[in-house]
């Protein structure tokens, strides 16, 4: 597996165990891209994204069956447990906990994810840990942190994306008379989980720093207890939102394919030749029209911009202007397809791109010059899948990829536990027992 | 300690708002990014204690655009650069400095800055660095240990080296525009914000920070060159590999959940004025629950949805129905009852709830009040965790919200370069600074 990468090494020697739920499960990949060792604990009946879809076993180009639970085909496991190694490990069975303490003697990092509740009953285990292995850094991704009111609402991606205010932001215009007849919109699969991650990630990084620097300064070890929240991740991803209410009491209108804003905006999203969309945003400035004249020009498509008539519009109804102008564009983008409108948009300067499919990119030289996707067997499978591994490069190659693939369920089990100290006796006594 | 020149550059002159070390002390940032997505970065990394100096001019190149943008703080002044409301929320904890980096006197105290630096993180458009002759190699001649976060639309490297983006592009080109709405034939509804601004602030936080820790390993710093559209590859699920499988273009779901047989799972209006609440019944057990709150209706206990599959098979009819029930009902009362039964539900909340009636939001501290030198106390919002041990402020080392423009000048020039009083007076009337 080629994992050449400037920053893949960054985490080299860390050793970071990941319990819990779907929850949490990003921040492990991410933490693994850099070089991590990141250890899965599963129950034996596997992780629960183990039995969400899609499952490769049961896609092909004709059927677009979806639900057949087969834990070792989870799409969705799949993406979100890449570069990890998985231990079938019951960690509420009593045997757990000796396992878990022994794993804790040397692990950096441990991440917990699920519903408060439970959560906060594995955090007196790992307090216990943190006591023989001060170094320890516990992380914990829960609905919204470890108390408040809310602290034991039962929730999912997009009940969070609802309560964290991403949602009242996404959708379509209202009606010509102002009134919603679509709903708003969660944009996207685990996009609550993801914020979630990335903050979780950016406060782990953060501790690895500051215990870094505490021993080098001999000011001794020094772990922590990070209690990230889900709804507060996502409370702070809403760009104007919050301070346009906080700064001018203005609250933010979702419009179809645009920014939200407290008023209407002139649409971005322009339909072309091939049933395609651009997102055609503009600055509505001289330049977008000299520009957009030029386009139209090249063509071939009549137009008056360039007229004395288009320019007395202008001046005397700035917004019939406008419109005609948009009903210009529309033209020239139908004219062509939505690969061309974004080439030759961008070769004038234009900041503007086709509406891609996201695997679309996967064999574009661009991304493929930058090492955006890393190849990876699929076991069972037959053949390679391309992740997206890596946002950037040192200028030559990318900075993050993975140094294995996907786990089976258990597939690390023996190994990590030898590691940590057991003999072949006492790991058969603990599968006897059922706590592996 | 830090391998670089700047462990043993001068600091800063400020009160020590904690008294304990933060994770990133003695680290030292130049920012000259623009916007959210590089600001944003820098934000994270001054909540996390290192020094941010952000580097401004008045000139359309190097003037942060947001500092002009809506809303603003009410009063006088409405033209200031410093009443962004916006702006103070990304930009809090940090210093401010003006520099004319178009004088050739500019750059060369660009470069002095970058001698006593950790971190250089910027975003100008595509090659404007270059023209200034202040790309990498140039600069880690200065400084070997420089960690360089370049961060642009599609990235420096590739055969869109030169295109130009904005966060709609990338959100555009990536795929999650496309992701987000109602099934064809609807159009996509995409991202009503600028999402992958966030997100790549988030990663720069996050690969600046992992080349703290290389560079105490390595004693080298490194060059990042960050793509946004990247950042929306990552972040796009399961829809590639499904893709490379089915051979079939990905799809838009609603608010459905495509792959499981999790119903019903979506947005319904309740009473009032584009009121609206989200449930996601992901087991028979929660449907139970969910059809006994209801009252048991007939519809409800319908074979057709008394198994998971049969309400997924059916979930047009089970929408419209839940949507007669929910139409009449208050939003947040029928949240709290679907809750105590254990049933997922959520308020889809406005920038006003969350404000003004979201207890939990407001018990967790997630609004700090923080000092603003031009329009006052304002509330930012905090970094979304709670931490046993480390210090970790939104309000970074200034222990304040954003800077007014330049408003560190002094403090800098005289605290981090050493200039004196008349050497930064000249800078002043020469139009440097």
């Amino acid at each position: 597996m080629n994992t050449e990468a400037a920053l893949s090494a960054a985490l080299d020697g860390t050793v970071i165990i990941e319990s819990g739920d779907e929850r949490g499960e990003f921040a492990g990949v991410l933490l693994a891209s850099f070089g991590a060792e990141v250890i899965k604990l599963e129950g034996r009946q596997g992780s629960y994204s183990r039995r969400l879809g899609p499952f490769a076993s049961s896609i092909s180009a004709t059927s677009t069956s979806l639900s057949q639970p087969d834990p070792e085909q989870s799409l969705c496991f799949w993406r979100y447990n890449l570069g990890k190694k998985s231990v079938s490990l019951e960690v509420d069975h009593p045997g757990a906990r000796d396992v878990l303490g022994r794993l804790g003697q040397r692990a950096d990092v441990i991440i917990d994810s699920g519903e408060a509740a439970d959560v906060d009953r594995r955090l007196r285990l790992y307090r216990e840990m943190q006591a023989s292995n001060p170094r320890l850094i516990v992380c914990t991704i829960t609905p919204f942190g470890l108390d408040g009111p809310y602290r034991d609402f039962t929730m999912t991606d997009l009940t969070q994306l609802a309560m964290g205010g991403v949602m009242a932001s996404c959708g379509y215009d209202p009606r010509s008379d102002g009134i919603y007849d679509t709903p708003p919109i969660a944009p996207g699969m685990w996009q609550a989980y993801h914020i979630a991650c990335e903050y979780a990630v950016i406060a782990i990084t953060a501790a690895l720093n500051y215990r870094e620097l505490r021993e080098l300064t001999g000011e001794g070890d020094c772990g922590d207890c990070i209690d990230v929240s889900i709804h507060e991740a996502v409370s702070t991803c809403t760009e104007v939102a919050l301070p346009s209410y906080i700064y001018n009491e203005k609250v933010v209108q979702r419009q179809t394919g645009r920014h939200a804003g407290v008023g209407r905006t002139p649409p971005w999203l322009r339909r072309t030749k091939d049933g395609r969309y651009v997102k055609a945003f503009l600055f509505w400035d001289g330049r977008d029209v000299r520009v957009i004249t030029e386009m139209l020009n090249e063509a071939g498509i009549e137009h008056d911009l360039e007229s004395g008539a288009y320019r007395e519009l202008a001046e005397r109804s700035p917004s019939e202007a406008h419109a005609h102008f948009s009903a210009l564009i529309d033209t020239l983008v139908a004219s062509m397809t939505a690969e061309e409108v974004f080439h030759r948009a961008q070769a004038k300067g234009l900041l503007w791109a086709s509406v891609r499919f996201p695997e679309e990119n996967i064999d574009d030289p661009h991304f493929q010059a930058r090492g955006t996707f890393q190849s990876i067997r699929q076991p069972g499978l037959g053949r390679d899948l391309s992740y997206p591994v890596s946002v950037a490069t040192d200028g030559r190659q990318r900075m993050t990829a993975f140094r294995r693939g996907v786990p089976h369920l258990g597939e690390h089990t023996q190994e990590v536990l030898r590691q940590a100290g057991f003999n072949d006796a006492e790991i058969s006594a603990l599968a006897v027992q059922g706590a592996i | 300690m830090e391998k670089t020149a700047q462990s043993e550059s001068a600091k800063l002159a400020k009160p020590a708002k904690s008294a304990s070390r933060r994770p990133l002390e003695g680290v030292r940032v130049i920012d000259l990014t623009k916007i959210v997505a590089g600001p944003n970065a820098t934000r994270m990394l001054a909540t996390m204690g290192a020094e941010v100096i952000r580097v401004e001019w008045h000139d359309q190149r190097a003037l942060d655009l947001l500092r002009g943008v809506q809303p603003k703080a009410p009063g006088e002044k409405a033209d200031s650069l410093n009443r962004s409301g916006l702006f103070n929320n990304i930009n809090p904890g940090k210093y401010g400095i003006t520099l004319n980096m178009s004088l050739p006197q500019g750059r060369e105290l660009f470069k002095r800055l970058i001698a006593k630096a950790s971190v250089l993180c910027e975003n100008y458009s595509p090659g404007q660095m270059d023209r200034w002759e202040l790309g990498y190699d140039t600069l880690r001649k200065i400084n070997p240990g420089l960690i360089y976060l370049q961060i642009s639309g599609m990235g420096k490297s590739g055969t869109y080296n030169e295109y130009l983006s904005v966060g709609p592009t990338a959100q555009a080109l990536s795929g999650l525009t496309h992701m987000s709405g109602l099934p064809e034939p609807m159009p996509p509804a995409g991202w009503g914000y600028s999402y992958l601004n966030h997100s790549t602030g988030y990663y720069g936080a996050m690969h600046v920070m992992m080349a703290l820790l290389s560079r105490r390993r390595t004693g080298r710093g490194c060059y990042i060159d960050l793509s946004q559209t990247e950042v929306g590859l990552m972040v796009s699920g399961t829809a590639t590999l499904e893709a490379q499988l089915t051979g079939k273009p990905t799809e838009r779901y609603g608010n459905r959940m495509h792959s499981a047989d999790w119903a019903p799972h979506g947005a319904y209006p309740c009473r009032g004025s584009d009121e609206w609440i989200t449930i996601a019944v992901q087991t028979d057990e929660q449907w139970q629950a969910f059809v006994a709150e209801i009252g048991s209706p007939d519809w409800a206990r319908d074979a057709r949805f008394r198994t998971a599959a049969g309400r997924k098979a059916n979930e047009d009819n089970l929408d419209r129905l839940i949507t007669e029930f929910t139409k009449s009902e208050d939003r947040y009362d029928l949240m709290h009852r679907l809750q105590k039964r254990s049933v997922p539900a959520g308020v889809v909340q406005k920038s006003v709830d969350r404000y003004l009636r979201d207890p939990q939001l407001k018990e967790r501290g997630a609004f700090v009040p923080l000092p603003h030198s031009e329009i006052g106390t304002w509330p930012i919002e905090d970094f979304p965790a709670k931490f046993q041990n480390m210090p970790v402020e939104v309000g970074g080392l200034p222990g304040r919200a954003a800077p007014c423009m330049g408003e560190d000048n002094d403090a800098v020039y005289r605290d981090v370069l050493g200039l004196t009083p008349e050497e930064i007076a000249q800078l002043r009337e020469d139009w440097i600074i």
